[in-house]
């Protein structure tokens, strides 16, 4: 992976990640139950709980490799410089921690009742 | 007379304000921020007033003191008043007052836009609370649910003063959300880095950017709501495909994150005061820069969970439930830090710190309660009883009132230059802290037992009486405590024992302003290397006022301070900021007009007050870059660094950026509102012809795109530092873009829309209005700037304007494809499929 700058759109880049999957999974699911909503007994094994199991995991993992990677590019930078990214790692590890427990109902919870 | 004495005349000369009524022309951000905090503060007593009427009425069964209508009606201006006109307001007061003096700059960046929301503040206040007077205040709740906020349920005119009122007043908020993001990360000084800011200034930034993104949503479903009830416009009426439900989702996208937008820059008082009083710096500076970005955004993502019971999925319910829970951890890092920077200092146990242990304990208590809540079946059993005004209370008045206070007795020596009394300020506090405790902490077993809030009276004998009647008692009790810091504050302008310099041992730079401060702050402006300039450089309280550092020179009699990056906090150049005028006072009263014209109906008024506050504004934003009121083109004016208007990245650009988010979030609520009836409202109808010509549309989309091509070429050679033909191009791209606004209206204009019975058409229509705006606009302005050009204010070497119209362009033309996607040819594919 390309080695991360100190951008500072770093500090915010994982919560506008976080607000985007959030929107989708919210969204994708409102939609979901009012064009093609599953039977009620299906319980959470339904291709709308796949999906959007599939989609947060997926968020998960990028935010994940982006902290990663942030932390790794921290140390050898200058003091400013690795303030923001150290930062910058914290977010999104946190993003992904935050997105990881919020999608986790899918796997229980049927999507539309 | 020193040297010293002559440099502090000649900076006086230059930034004082016009005596007389002349200070109402006053832009500064020193007394436009003491203005909002008094301002605010009468507006807190009047709500503190309808709260002891509540508290009166409510405190024995059966009473009659206030009738049903009467008691609605305070109790929805006492959230009124408190959420819009006093929390924000005041909050916003404080930063207006507090930035600059911390970041070491001499004014915010666009004074002028401070006095304009001052003024739109003091006319919205006025208008709503006028209402009280006249008997036909608004009384559907300050969250104003639809329908029966609506024509039917709420015939008289009160909706629409608080409609009307609101919106003119969230003006003013966004207007100070945009200057001071701006101020924070483009005028600190030299030296200061992102890393090395006040912790404070976070906060504000924070604080502001949520109002850039968070206060548009209520605007457009205030001004959609007005629309529906003055022109007939069915956005919330099932029957006609609107739904009442949008207007929740609108309010609650605000109103969520609103309590964070108050609690942060409480926060942020909290965390500069209690390092002060240990002695130490705060522990964990970097976690709570986290911590604060983290609120930012999760209290976004939080706004379903006051609508848990209208309705929606479990699992939906989940994702809010565990969101809600989770804005607790970034909350609780920062107590963590408190207390850790408490447990490890020296501390000092005086009247500030009094209301930050008030705070914490109230705070976290209404924190718990808000975790509670956070739990889907708890919500659903307590849902509209006591318990959530019991929170809603611990949450604002511990998490805002007590650090308010708190800041207001430790910034008191730097407005007055003198102390407070301790035995009053104690009495204070202790009457305030047992009062709220007993109104409130009583409010929850009251809930508990069931009692639904907003009833004016109940029956005896279900055990509510002595709960109520206690709190009833704690509320005047908590009324005397409010009663005796105003004393304390006004006899401390007399007999308060004066401050001495530094009088708490602070480490930031407000203390080196004077006390009071004089109205540029700083007479030489220091480089900052350090996160606590007045711990390791206590000297600054001398050399600043002596003029032993930069930009000394006052003899052009320019105002002006430094700008410098956003993140290095490198010098990058001089801005020059304009100086008293009357222009935005003109203007806040010309809208005022237009306010008051469309509360009674009277249409022409309203168009006439438009016209006459967008010809103020426009008359203002002449006076700029090279005017000759702004900066004229001299021989002897600084070129390393150069002065704002000189350059290709000033404060303007960064205005405009900021200034289109907010438009951005504004468009995509309407986007939302759209997509949201289209998917859910029951009755949404959709006419079998669109009664708009998308090919006329399209037309009119590809001379916009021209125009914008054409704009973006002549910006692109100004870069290059290539002026020829400047003028004639503006005026050419003027021209394109009229042809593109003439097609767009008369597509309008033509267009059969039945926008008074279906939501469809009305939301078109809408969009359709919001398209001309900023069409409208975008062709004023160049057209100006074609005239500026001819006057020499526009040239190669001075190319600041057309780079800050240029996102607007870019923004139109997106906002315009983007339109023509989302309302015709998407509904079209989907209907096809």
């Amino acid at each position: 992976m390309k080695q991360i700058t100190a951008h500072p759109l770093h500090l915010v880049l994982g919560l506008v990640v976080w607000s985007v999957w959030f929107v989708a999974l919210y969204g994708g699911l409102s939609v979901a139950c009012e064009v093609a909503p599953p039977a009620a007994e299906a319980g959470a094994l339904t291709w709308i709980n796949a999906s959007l199991l599939v989609l947060t995991l997926a968020t998960t993992g990028v935010l994940l490799l982006l902290a990663w990677a942030s932390l790794r590019a921290a140390p050898a930078l200058k003091s400013n410089r690795r303030f923001i990214l150290r930062i910058a790692a914290a977010i999104y590890l946190l993003s992904a921690l935050s997105a990881l427990f919020i999608g986790l109902p899918v796997v229980i919870l049927p999507p539309c009742v | 007379m020193n040297n010293t004495e002559t440099l502090h005349q000649r900076f006086e000369k230059v930034w004082g304000n016009l005596p007389g009524l002349g200070t109402l022309s006053a832009v500064n951000h020193t007394s436009i921020g003491r203005r909002f905090m008094m301002t605010g503060a009468v507006f807190f007593l009047i709500g503190g007033l309808l709260a002891m009427l509540a508290r009166t009425q409510l405190a024995l069964p059966q009473q009659n003191i206030l009738s049903a209508d009467v008691y609605s009606q305070v109790f929805t201006m006492h959230g009124t008043v408190m959420m819009f006109l006093f929390a924000i307001p005041i909050l916003e007061g404080t930063a207006i007052y507090m930035i600059p003096k911390l970041i070491g700059a001499r004014d915010l960046v666009f004074p002028r836009i401070s006095s304009l929301g001052y003024y739109c503040y003091l006319f919205g206040g006025i208008i709503i609370m006028s209402s009280l007077f006249l008997g036909v205040a608004p009384d559907s709740g300050w969250f104003m649910y639809t329908p029966l906020s609506s024509a039917e349920f709420s015939p008289g005119p009160g909706s629409d003063f608080w409609l009307l009122g609101i919106t003119f007043v969230e003006i003013s908020a966004v207007a100070a959300g945009v200057e001071l993001t701006v101020s924070i990360l483009r005028s600190r000084a030299p030296g200061m880095t992102l890393s090395k800011m006040p912790i404070f200034c976070w906060y504000i930034l924070a604080m502001a950017l949520m109002i850039v993104f968070g206060f548009p949503p209520l605007i457009l479903a205030s001004v959609l709501l007005e629309l529906e009830r003055a022109a007939g416009m069915p956005f919330f009426e099932v029957a006609a495909g609107g739904d009442p439900i949008l207007w929740q989702h609108l309010f609650w996208l605000f109103g969520h994150p609103e309590v964070y937008i108050i609690f942060l820059p409480a926060a942020g008082i909290i965390s500069t005061i209690i390092p002060v009083f240990s002695g130490r710096p705060i522990v964990g500076y970097r976690w709570i820069v986290l911590s604060i970005i983290l609120t930012g955004f999760i209290s976004f993502g939080l706004w379903v969970h006051h609508m848990f019971t209208i309705g929606i999925p479990q699992l939906a319910q989940a994702f809010f439930a565990i969101a809600s829970m989770m804005v607790a951890i970034p909350t609780a890092i920062q107590v963590f830090a408190w207390l850790a920077t408490l447990w490890t200092g020296k501390v000092v146990y005086n009247l500030p710190m009094l209301w930050v242990f008030g705070f914490l304990i109230v705070f976290v208590c209404g924190g718990l309660t808000g975790v509670m809540l956070a739990m889907v079946p708890f919500n659903w059993q307590v849902h509209d009883t006591h318990f959530v005004v019991a929170h809603l209370h611990y949450v604002l008045v511990g998490g805002m009132f007590f650090p308010l206070i708190a800041g207001l007795y430790y910034w008191l020596p730097q407005f007055s230059g003198r102390m407070p009394s301790e035995r009053l300020g104690r009495w204070g506090f202790w009457l305030t802290f047992i009062g709220f405790n007993a109104t409130f902490l009583m409010m929850h077993l009251t809930g508990l037992l069931g009692m639904p809030r907003r009833v004016y009276t109940y029956e005896g004998g279900l055990g509510w009486d002595w709960l109520n009647l206690l709190s009833s008692v704690g509320g005047f009790v908590m009324a005397a405590g409010v009663a005796m810091i105003i004393l304390d504050v006004v006899l401390h302008f007399h007999f308060g024992r004066k401050a001495k310099v530094n009088p708490w041992k602070a480490d930031t730079l407000e203390w080196a302003t004077g006390m009071p401060p004089t109205p540029y702050n700083f007479a030489s402006i220091p480089n900052i290397e350090t996160r606590h300039p007045l711990w390791e450089q206590p000297e600054l309280t001398r050399s600043i006022p002596q003029g032993q550092h930069g930009l000394t020179e006052i003899e052009h009699g320019r105002r002006e301070t430094y700008g410098s990056d956003a993140i290095s906090g490198k010098l990058k150049e001089v801005m020059h900021l304009p100086t008293n005028s009357w222009w935005p006072l003109s203007a806040a009263f010309c809208l005022a007009i237009v306010c008051v014209s469309l509360l009674v109906r009277f249409y022409p008024v309203a168009i006439i007050g438009t016209i006459a506050a967008a010809a103020c504004l426009l008359r203002w934003s002449w006076e700029n870059g090279a005017h000759p009121a702004a900066a004229p083109v001299t021989e002897n004016e600084p070129r390393n660094p150069p002065l704002h208007s000189r350059t290709f990245d000033g404060p303007g650009l960064w205005g405009m950026v900021i200034t289109l988010l907010a438009d951005g979030a504004l468009y995509l609520s309407l986007l939302f509102g759209w997509f949201y009836l289209w998917t859910v409202s029951p009755e949404w109808a959709v006419p079998e012809e669109s009664a708009v010509s998308l090919p006329w549309l399209t037309a009119s989309g590809i001379f916009l795109t021209i125009a914008v091509v054409l704009y973006n070429r002549l910006v692109a050679r100004l870069r290059r530092g290539d002026d020829s033909g400047l003028g004639s191009g503006l005026w050419l791209v003027s021209a394109v873009s009229v042809a593109h606004l003439a097609i767009l209206l008369w597509v309008t204009v033509s267009a059969p829309l039945q926008f008074t019975e279906l939501a469809h058409d009305a939301v078109l229509l809408v969009m359709l209005m919001f398209l001309i705006f900023h069409s409208g606009l975008s062709v004023i302005v160049t057209a100006l700037q074609a005239l500026r050009v001819r006057f020499g204010y526009v040239h190669k070497g001075l190319p600041y304007e057309p780079i800050v119209i240029k996102p607007l362009w870019v923004y139109s033309l997106g906002i315009f494809w983007c339109s023509l996607a989302s309302f015709f040819l998407l509904p079209m594919a989907w209907g096809m499929s």
